[in-house]
């Protein structure tokens, strides 16, 4: 088969064939078709039907019949069969020719017990196609659909947006972000092999036979409160995961994740960094300049365009959090079960209001009127449109109010430690007043604002540092980690952040000590620090906010 | 767009309305996102496969990671491999891999592949590499004589490349000095069998891990190590016992029976007490022993002061799991016993594997199925080395000191006696040393990496600063050894090459050419016959019929006439690959036209007899041929033996995972040679290779580890095998975004909480460990797996062996990384 140096004259007379020519091109030739020919052209024998890769029999690990009504697939793993190969990670990435680094199956391992009888199990997951999925609720575009006749939980690729919200929703790490594809992909459990009666990828894969698929009735899975797939597993009762883990050994009480207590530094998620930012720092000033005007006093346009700008330029940042824009029109089809779906609709009405307040308050201007004389609007009619600027800022208001509680409401619905309620709350709508008042301050004189927004920023401060006091100190507490993190791992940014906030102070108290330029001057370095404060705050509420995951990774 | 709007109107005309086009466009079920997952079947009995990597064609090869040497069917496309699945067809694996056979593709495709030949860090023509290693190896030749070359071979590499090494660094270049990484692994067997046995002859077959009553593993941990070995255990349906004998809480010592958790390296004076209590549980098969063993009088008396009290003082084991141990032995008919690296690496490993050989033959478990004294190897080829790989002996498992072997092996090759260097090599530390003091000033490094694997790795690497000329030949020129090559050869790998490798149980298997080499990488087998033409005229002649591997494979065919592992039975590549490999010996039926005894005119029959054929007695594989003196209790049922008169062990019936269709070829290759039965072992006659055809009893009295803990260093270190996903040095796992998923990053350290307590580390701390050679810096890991006072470390990462001690087996030289004395340290800050 080797390719032969050509012949003297073949040669072409100036290229010399030497044997470093020969052995290269022998290199480049492939020949194990035509030598080893038993294999080629044979097609079918053992394929589809025999129920497995060269025609085993994988009939003990699958079902005899398709799930009936009411009744769905379910893995069923023996952990007393799994050794920890892992083989059954490598399948799946290999048999469903996934991208390089990306596999559908996870494995990690649980450790406890004493000297003589120490325990060590390695745990097998993959998504566990759960009765209540909490990445469909999630979903916003409704990318996610729970099979009828199946009960598997379906990615549908193409509808998928790429928010990622399911990622941070998903109590046990199972859709993972594709960068390259700008959508979220996950296990569909071999759905196709399952129609053809061939075991799934992993489950072909396994050495012992550990992973089998089973059929169990939806109403059957009702976990109770508390309850968990195996320890350090997130809280069965959420999702209702399908899933079960059969083992005959004796967990100990003292078990836990290989890796409790690493650390992890989460995404940082820069566009919704900026969106949070920005949208709560415009529903900030539209609140007070709503408050204003119920005052009685008068409002720039300046301000109202402003705040406009703001929201619009958070919405504009928010986009480029999406991996595939387009499809975000569809929002709609999660209205039902997602906060991202609400959202998105509350800021849309967020916008609208925002635009019809700088269209009246456009109205109020010289330019406004003059553009309205020349496009022939009755001239009584403007004085009244104006009026209602009040009113309009006050819905705006409002509704902005209603939005910055979606945004609580995408993350405390996580149900992260990091993010429950109070600090997510407190959080959030602390920063709209915060920034919303700042940001008068830094624009008029009137230096009352700028006491106000000194004194909520330092309450809010206060405030933070009692509970993450409380976190650090308290071992049990449930964001403990986070605590740990945000000291051990973020304290540039938290130093940072401590840093501004006494910046802060100083600037807000030289602004309020000093008058005319120099306090503007003061006052705008004030509003600077708490912005960048915030910003940096919501980096750690990014970074900080350990997700759970499913087993404890492999050891480190 | 185009193919969006081509999916709704598919979809429409497929749903047969517009509702659903219109569906699609609100739910969008399919589209090209969708496609690219898509699975369709593949053929050529695949089930389902990702359509885009749909193959056109399939052929199957041997793994290169580990010995177990498992079956792959490579998918291919135009002839190139794009995909890989387990071979369900192959005897070993039986369609199963672990996470590095299934990823055995993708360290073909890093980015850090070798592509043209370097010197001094700059890439070069083939043509100047090749005089470049010829002028400058020549130049240390002549100044200091053969012996101030060296080279390090692998046990990596396909059998045909390191024949072909072996003979032209010995026989051409006339090097006296040549070992290979196999050192670090098998050495110690190797040694073992030759003097127990009379020939480095592992005696197993996987099916005896299926057939055994009781699996006695000692310093073994398969279920990390040999997983695919494992499945096979896992088949066994007689209910088996499973001793594990290891320090630590494996995975392995975790799913079996019994978990004899003794102190390290405990396990010679363990297994002497074993024997001395099995002698008075009268558990002796004294026929065997008169039959076919010599010196079992002297061990008797010698193991009679290893009394259960000081063995468990000595092991930390008590008495009483001491008796059930035996016991367990004792009372059970087939009992195999199986070692790896934790008996291989030991300061007197040589003793401990034959400590267990011992117990094998002193209770007659050996040459029936489900016995044996076995040997689990490390290496894909780490057999083939043994045989073929020129260093300790002469090629072909022949002894360089007999002129008659010089004399047979020159005839086979054509060359001149006078070409065979006389002495034997010296071993690897003893190379190292050498280099270190100047003797060795050029060394060529073949597919190892010493700089971090072997022992005291940072002498080792203050060493090979100090040479004239340290050539590389590699996959990667990044290896930690590769980057401090003067002169560094790009290397084909696995699967961009043909040759055969010899697994763990005798199996000679192929590894076929699917993938091209990147750039102007070379297999070792071109780079050898690149660098043996431009090394001499003579070396140029003396190799000119070593054209490809299967031409070589011809040769060392010739080689194993009338040797114990005879494989002059096997056609040729093509007849290995339809077989499912070809378990050695295999010689060819007397008067045929292969090889006849007139190669080889000292009459073989006596090894052959040793090298018993008789097959295994499962449904559906070739019946046994009969033979005198079998003591089977498949044929000849003995009392002792619990299953008596029952039927066979039936794999057919009692396995779920049989084959019921066996995708052998239909077509039919011209002339086929008849099938050799499935699965084989050794010694079913009783008859072994030393001359008298007896086993010797072979012993010492225990010796102290060499370097005990202390005040100052009070916690022992062992080290071992991280994960299933990660191979030796990492340099080709490390390659595949899969694998490093599965296995820690970053170097970690197992300690028990109690000590970690008390060293006020928490779980995932960062901690130092320090030994009398250095200090590094590890994860802390707490677990209960390893015993208080202990402490365990994967030796995948580089910075482990900057910790060990480099002490050695007196027989096997092998080195003992498995346990050194070290302090743990939280780290500040």
């Amino acid at each position: 088969m080797s390719i032969r140096p050509p012949e003297p004259e073949a040669a072409a007379p100036s290229a010399e064939w030497t044997l470093v020519d020969q052995l290269l091109a022998e290199q480049g030739t492939l020949t194990a078709v035509e030598r080893f020919s038993q294999w080629h052209g044979r097609g079918g024998a053992g394929a589809a039907g025999a129920g497995g890769i060269g025609g085993y029999s994988y009939s003990h690990l699958m079902p005899a019949a398709p799930p009936g009504p009411g009744e769905q697939y379910r893995f069923e793993v023996n952990l007393d069969a799994c050794t920890g190969c892992k083989a059954c990670v490598s399948a799946c990435h290999s048999l469903n020719g996934l991208d390089d680094d990306e596999a559908w199956r996870d494995v990690g391992s649980v450790i406890g017990g004493r000297r003589g009888n120490a325990y060590q199990q390695t745990v097998t997951t993959a998504c566990h196609h759960c009765a209540d999925p909490a990445c469909a609720s999630g979903c916003p575009v409704a990318a996610y659909e729970k099979e009828a006749d199946t009960g598997i939980v379906r990615h549908l690729d193409d509808q998928c947006i790429g928010c990622g919200y399911c990622v941070l929703k998903c109590p046990y790490d199972v859709p993972k972000y594709s960068k390259r594809l700008g959508i979220v992909r996950k296990c569909d459990m071999c759905a196709g092999r399952l129609r053809e009666g061939e075991a799934p990828a992993c489950v072909q894969a396994c050495p012992t036979g550990a992973i089998a698929i089973r059929i169990v009735r939806i109403d059957d899975i009702q976990p109770d409160i508390g309850s968990r797939l195996v320890p350090g597993a997130f809280d069965s009762s959420y999702t209702r995961p399908a899933t079960l883990y059969r083992t005959t050994r004796p967990i100990p009480a003292d078990a836990r994740p290989a890796d409790a207590g690493a650390l992890r530094v989460e995404h940082a998620h820069w566009p919704l960094i900026g969106m949070l930012t920005l949208t709560q720092l415009s529903v900030g000033l539209f609140a007070v300049l709503a408050t204003l005007t119920g005052l009685g006093k008068p409002v720039p346009s300046a301000a109202v365009f402003a705040a406009t700008g703001v929201l619009m330029a958070g919405l504009a940042v928010s986009v480029l959090h999406l991996g595939r824009p387009l499809g975000a029109w569809r929002f709609f089809l999660g209205l039902k079960t997602s906060w991202m779906s609400r959202e998105i609709l509350a800021f849309n009405a967020l916008a609208g209001c925002a635009t019809l307040s700088s269209a009246l308050a456009f109205l109020g201007t010289d330019y406004g009127s003059r553009l309205a004389s020349g496009l022939g609007v009755e001239s009584g009619l403007l004085p009244k449109m104006a009026a209602c600027l009040p009113a309009a800022l006050a819905l705006t208001a409002l509704v902005g109010l209603a939005s910055v509680f979606t945004s609580v409401m995408i993350y405390v619905d996580t149900r992260r430690p990091y993010w429950n309620a109070a600090l997510t709350t407190v959080r959030f709508f602390g920063t709209v007043p915060l920034l919303g008042t700042g940001a008068l301050a830094a624009a008029g004189p009137d230096k009352i604002w700028l006491g106000l927004s000194m004194a909520i920023l330092t309450g809010l401060y206060g405030w933070m540092q009692a509970k993450f006091r409380r976190a650090w100190d308290d071992d049990d507490s449930p964001w403990n980690a986070s605590a740990r993190v945000i000291k051990l791992r973020l304290r540039g940014v938290a130093d940072t952040g401590e840093v501004l906030f006494l910046a802060a102070l100083i600037c807000g108290f030289c602004s309020l000590i000093s008058s005319g330029p120099a306090s503007a001057v003061w006052a705008a370095l004030y509003l600077l620090s708490i912005l960048t404060g915030q910003v940096l705050d919501r980096v750690i509420f990014f970074t900080a906010a350990m997700g759970p995951r499913m087993t404890g990774g492999c050891k480190s | 767009m185009n193919l969006k709007l081509k999916t709704a109107i598919k979809t429409a005309i497929r749903g047969g309305t517009k509702a659903k086009a219109l569906q699609n466009l609100v739910r969008q079920h399919e589209g090209p996102l969708t496609t690219r997952l898509v699975r369709e079947p593949g053929a050529f009995g695949l089930g389902q496969v990702p359509s885009r990597l749909k193959p056109d064609a399939v052929t199957t090869s041997v793994c290169g990671f580990c010995a177990t040497g498992c079956g792959l069917k490579l998918h291919l496309r135009d002839g190139q491999a794009v995909n890989l699945s387990a071979d369900p067809a192959y005897p070993v694996n039986l369609g199963m891999a672990c996470p590095k056979g299934w990823e055995a593709l993708t360290p073909l495709d890093a980015d850090d592949r070798g592509r043209a030949p370097m010197l001094d860090g700059k890439p070069v023509a083939w043509q100047t590499a090749a005089g470049t290693f010829a002028a400058r190896m020549r130049h240390i030749l002549d100044a200091h004589g053969p012996e101030s070359v060296a080279v390090l071979s692998t046990g990596q590499i396909v059998t045909e490349e390191m024949a072909f090494l072996g003979a032209f660094a010995k026989f051409g270049m006339g090097l006296h000095h040549m070992d290979s990484n196999t050192r670090q692994c098998m050495a110690t067997a190797a040694v073992a069998y030759k003097q127990s046995f009379g020939f480095d002859a592992p005696p197993f077959t996987y099916a005896d891990f299926e057939e055994s009553d009781v699996l006695v593993f000692v310093g073994s941990n398969p279920c990390i190590a040999h997983p695919i070995m494992w499945q096979r255990v896992m088949m066994n349906r007689r209910n088996p016992k499973i001793i594990v004998v290891d320090p630590r809480r494996t995975e392995t010592a975790q799913a079996a029976t019994h978990h004899c958790a003794i102190k390290p390296k405990s396990d010679l004076i363990l297994l002497y007490g074993l024997a001395q209590l099995l002698i008075e549980k009268g558990a002796v098969k004294r026929d065997f022993i008169d039959a076919h063993t010599s010196g079992y009088d002297d061990f008797a008396a010698f193991v009679s002061e290893f009394t259960a009290a000081r063995v468990s003082r000595d092991t930390g084991l008590s008495e009483k799991q001491l008796h059930e141990t035996a016991e367990l032995i004792a009372n059970h008919g087939r009992v195999s016993f199986w070692w790896t690296m934790g008996v291989n690496q030991g300061h007197e490993s040589t003793r401990t594997a034959q400590a267990i050989i011992n117990l094998a033959l002193m209770t007659g478990n050996i040459g029936r199925p489900g016995t044996g004294a076995n040997s689990i190897t490390g290496q894909c080829n780490a057999m083939g080395s043994r045989l073929f790989g020129n260093a300790t002996s002469l090629l072909g498992g022949h002894d360089a000191n007999k002129p008659a072997d010089r004399a047979k092996v020159a005839g086979i090759l054509g060359i001149p006696e006078g070409r065979i260097p006389p002495a034997s090599t010296v071993t690897y530390d003893q190379i190292i040393e050498r280099v270190a003091d100047g003797r060795i000033k050029g060394l060529w490094i073949l597919a190892t990496n010493p700089s971090h694997s072997w022992i005291d790795s940072e002498a080792c690497n203050r060493a090979l600063e100090k040479l004239d000329f340290l050539v590389v030949q590699d996959m990667y020129p990044t290896t930690d050894t590769a980057r401090r090559a003067h002169l560094y050869l790009p290397a084909a790998g696995w699967g961009e090459k043909d040759g055969t490798f010899i697994n763990a149980e005798r199996r000679i298997g192929v590894v076929k050419k699917v993938r091209r080499a990147p750039g102007e990488a070379l297999s070792d087998f071109n780079i050898l016959r690149l660098l043996a033409q431009s090394w001499s005229p003579e070396t140029a002649a003396m190799f000119r019929d070593w054209t490809s591997p299967e031409a070589v494979f011809g040769i060392l065919k010739q080689l194993s006439a009338g040797q114990p592992f005879d494989f002059t039975g096997i056609d040729d590549y093509n007849m290995l690959s339809r077989e499912g490999g070809i378990q050695w010996p295999w010689p060819a039926p007397p008067g045929s036209t292969a090889f006849n005894s007139t190669s080889n005119p000292a009459a073989p029959a006596s090894a052959l007899d040793c090298g018993d054929l008789s097959p295994l007695s499962p449904a559906g594989l070739v019946p046994r041929p009969p033979s005198q003196g079998d003591p089977s209790p498949t044929r000849t049922p003995t009392a002792d033996s619990p299953d008596g008169g029952k039927p066979p062990f039936s794999k057919a019936v009692t396995s779920p995972r049989t084959p019921n269709d066996f995708p052998g070829p239909t077509e039919a290759t011209a002339e086929p040679t008849p099938s050799p039965p499935r699965e084989r072992r050794l010694f079913t006659s009783g008859r072994f290779f030393h001359p008298d055809g007896r086993a010797r009893f072979l012993f010492e009295a225990p010796r102290l580890q060499p370097e005990p803990t202390d005040g100052q260093y009070p916690i022992c270190l062992l080290t071992g095998r991280g994960t299933s996903a990660q191979w030796h040095t990492n340099t080709r796992t490390g390659k595949s975004a899969v694998l490093r998923k599965l296995h820690p990053q970053n170097c970690l350290v197992e300690i028990h909480p109690m000590d970690a307590a008390v060293l006020k580390i928490r779980n995932q701390d960062r901690v130092l460990i320090t030994s009398r050679r250095a200090t590094v810096e590890a994860t802390a890991v707490l677990t209960p797996c390893v015993q208080p006072g202990q402490c365990f470390m994967p030796m995948h990462y580089e910075e482990v062996n900057h910790l060990t001690l480099a002490a050695f087996d007196p027989h096997s030289r092998q080195p003992s990384y498995k346990a050194c004395a070290v302090r743990i340290s939280g780290k500040k800050g």
